[in-house]
């Protein structure tokens, strides 16, 4: 990927987290119908998505408030979805300045967010990285809950209106992920993992366990990784 | 909406940014010690193994078509061929993934 550019961090950060809006807006109208068809008014549907932020999670926990589950469970089963968020932090630590913002900007790191990140924060001069981080964090934010709130007024007409875009729109977050990840593809032993991970990943979640996907792939993945590595080290010792 | 249900969407809003912020704050204290102590500060193998792997198996789930049907298969292979093929050419962010959207559109509309 291209070297960021001049443009300030704010704006490049801007620039950065459009490709989100196809994914993000149209994920937020279904919740924002789902929401609503559950029982929930637009502004409790938005003030959710304000707050918690993570959309798979979000699903689920109006499903389980809905059908009548206890709150407790629903609240354990929102954050288990959630608990993969625990390696995102850590994972761009080394790319951070000493910023006391960072805390704060958290909230803004979701899945996509943090895949952006990682590639783009090591590019970027260390003074824009604030701003970059707040500009890419408010354009996926808002546009999450700008189409929640249109999804609770208007989702349902819209999605019927527009069948082929609800459709299409979507594709932008496979694509911005292959684009984040292409140049991991740089050697066979992280080739055959990430070939490994895409695929477990893709299987699980065509399957009835679709939230454990992404966690129990990328297991596999480092499973991989491993026994690669350690093959590879086998291979120079006995070579020696 | 009852109070009880407010209460636990607060609870869920604050536990999944304690999800999101704990692990950042630990991970820097512990590079922040390192480098008082002019060490220097590593992850762990498996962690910064991890942080790819996530984005991989993101990509692996978000292959599936929102309708799944035959086109929506055959668009998603050839969006993700003229996203990676626009990549490698160009090596940016908003044109592979434009270019990779309009060729998931255009197959899909022909082929639905």
């Amino acid at each position: 990927m291209s070297r960021a550019s001049n443009n300030s961090g704010l704006k490049q950060g801007v620039i950065d987290g459009l490709p989100l809006l196809g994914g993000y807006i149209p994920v937020a109208i279904s919740f924002g119908v789902i929401a609503v068809q559950a029982g929930f008014s637009t502004l409790e549907a938005t003030l959710i998505s304000v707050f918690i932020y993570a959309g798979a999670s979000q699903f689920l926990l109006v499903a389980m408030v809905a059908a009548g589950s206890p709150l407790w469970l629903a609240v354990c089963m929102n954050l288990l979805v959630n608990v993969r968020h625990v390696v995102y932090g850590p994972n761009l630590v080394p790319y951070l300045t000493q910023s006391k913002a960072w805390p704060y900007l958290m909230h803004g790191l979701t899945d996509q967010i943090f895949a952006l990140a990682h590639t783009r924060l090591p590019q970027l001069d260390d003074s824009k990285k604030v701003e970059w981080f707040k500009g890419v964090s408010m354009v996926a934010w808002l546009s999450w809950i700008l189409g929640t709130a249109i999804g609770g007024v208007a989702g349902e007409s819209l999605t019927q209106q527009w069948p082929v875009l609800d459709s299409v729109m979507p594709f932008a977050l496979p694509a911005l992920f292959l684009v984040l990840l292409a140049p991991k593809f740089s050697n066979k032993r992280w080739c055959a993992t990430l070939l490994v991970t895409i695929t477990m990943a893709l299987v699980i979640a065509l399957g009835p366990f679709k939230n454990a996907a992404i966690p129990f792939a990328a297991l596999c993945g480092a499973l991989t990784f491993y026994v690669l590595t350690s093959h590879i080290e086998r291979k120079q010792s006995h070579a020696n | 909406m009852q109070t009880e249900t407010w209460i636990a969407i607060t609870v869920a809003a604050i536990g999944t940014y304690a999800l999101r912020v704990g692990p950042l704050l630990w991970t820097q204290r512990h590079f922040n010690k390192h480098k008082a102590d002019n060490t220097e500060a590593r992850l762990p193998t498996w962690l910064s193994v991890l942080g790819p792997l996530m984005i991989a198996a993101m990509l692996g789930a978000s292959l599936i078509p929102k309708a799944p049907s035959g086109a929506s298969w055959v668009a998603t292979a050839v969006g993700a061929f003229v996203t990676a093929l626009v990549w490698r050419k160009y090596r940016s962010l908003g044109l592979p993934v434009f270019c990779g959207v309009l060729s998931f559109g255009l197959a899909f509309v022909l082929l639905a």
